[in-house]
């Protein structure tokens, strides 16, 4: 993985189409609090790897898509942010 | 210990109640350390120095965000540093600050204390993660 | 350690920008590589002629103007953001570097960061 990119902020915020849009084929989105909410909005597209943090979506009585989000743990978020190059907090 | 270890800089600039910066940063920092990686230090910047209010009271039934903080920095020995320029801005004021501005009163909560960026700068050359945890709007 | 700090907000509606612009003079104060990139509305950050004296502010436009004085390599604005905007030669602060792809150059950077 190159990059991971953090996005906590809601879809409806530029920074999250900014992240979308900069984000390339070798790297991964997490999604952290609001931004989860990203996996169940209809209009919103997302790339293959995007990664959503359990317990935020949880909360939010949101499930992860089958096909493209994988539910993580903080634990796992340790070792994404170790086997990316870099990681990019939008 | 993990066969690599790593050292993680956090900064956080979301406040608690505005953001759930403060809540992230302390899952993960909980997961760093679990995991054998060390936390160079915690750096509060923007917004983010209002979790270093000593006078922070949520009701009972709610978390009080400084003080799991305060704890886990304590438990952990992380040293944690709030970005002077942005806590002075905030009204985050440590005794000497107080005194130096004549200010009422202050108000950092331990083990917090107040830098300059230059902390920053320091703990990102040293570590080999840093991140970011941001508010959501 | 090369690092992109990024603007994407206008000036004057927060401090925000003016922490990513501390975050940038703090780097290069330390002599660590640092430029500023200014996309969506934060390429406002770079036009000519700010007067925030009515709402009581200081202007951002002569920080900018001492950005490389002060070690800050590049002043980076993504081009479509500009057209967005209206921002031409014409109007644009001195030292302006226009981008047009910008994801790849975020690449070019260790540490890309926001200061909110």
């Amino acid at each position: 993985m190159h990059t991971l990119h953090i996005v906590s902020k809601p879809p409806g915020h530029t920074r999250f189409r900014e992240c979308l849009g900069m984000a390339g084929e070798q790297d991964a989105i997490l999604l952290t609090g609001n931004a989860v909410t990203a996996l169940a909005d209809s209009t919103i597209t997302l790339p293959e790897t995007v990664y959503a943090l359990q317990e935020d979506l949880r909360a939010r009585a949101l499930e992860a898509r089958q096909d493209s989000s994988n539910p993580i743990t903080f634990d796992d978020m340790v070792l994404l942010t170790i086997q990316a190059q870099r990681v990019i907090s939008w | 210990m993990p066969a690599d270890k790593h050292t993680f800089t956090l900064v956080i600039t979301g406040a608690p109640y505005s953001s759930q910066a403060p809540e992230t940063a302390l899952g993960f920092a909980h997961a760093v350390v679990g995991a054998g990686h060390a936390i160079d230090r915690v750096f509060l910047y923007g917004e983010g120095v209002h979790l270093a209010s000593a006078l922070t009271s949520p009701p009972s039934d709610e978390t009080n965000w400084t003080r799991a903080w305060s704890d886990f920095l304590q438990e952990h020995s992380v040293p944690a540093v709030a970005c002077i320029a942005s806590a002075l801005r905030r009204g985050l004021v440590n005794e000497s600050e107080q005194k130096r501005y004549q200010l009422p009163s202050s108000n950092l909560a331990a083990p917090f204390e107040i830098a300059g960026l230059g902390e920053w700068v320091e703990s990102t050359v040293q570590s080999s993660r840093v991140i970011y945890f941001h508010g959501g709007a | 350690m090369h690092t992109l700090i990024v603007i994407d907000q206008p000036p004057y509606g927060s401090w925000g920008g003016r922490e990513s612009l501390d975050m940038a003079f703090s780097l290069a104060a330390f002599d660590q590589p640092v430029s500023l990139l200014f996309i969506d509305a934060g390429v406002l950050w770079l036009k000519r002629g700010q007067d925030p004296d009515g709402i009581n502010q200081k202007s951002v436009e002569r920080n900018l103007a001492a950005a490389s004085i002060f070690g800050v390599e590049a002043l980076l604005a993504d081009t479509a953001a500009c057209r967005r905007f209206g921002l031409t030669d014409d109007n644009l602060i001195g030292g302006v570097t226009r981008i047009e792809r910008t994801g790849a150059t975020l690449d070019q950077y260790q540490h890309v960061v926001f200061s909110g």
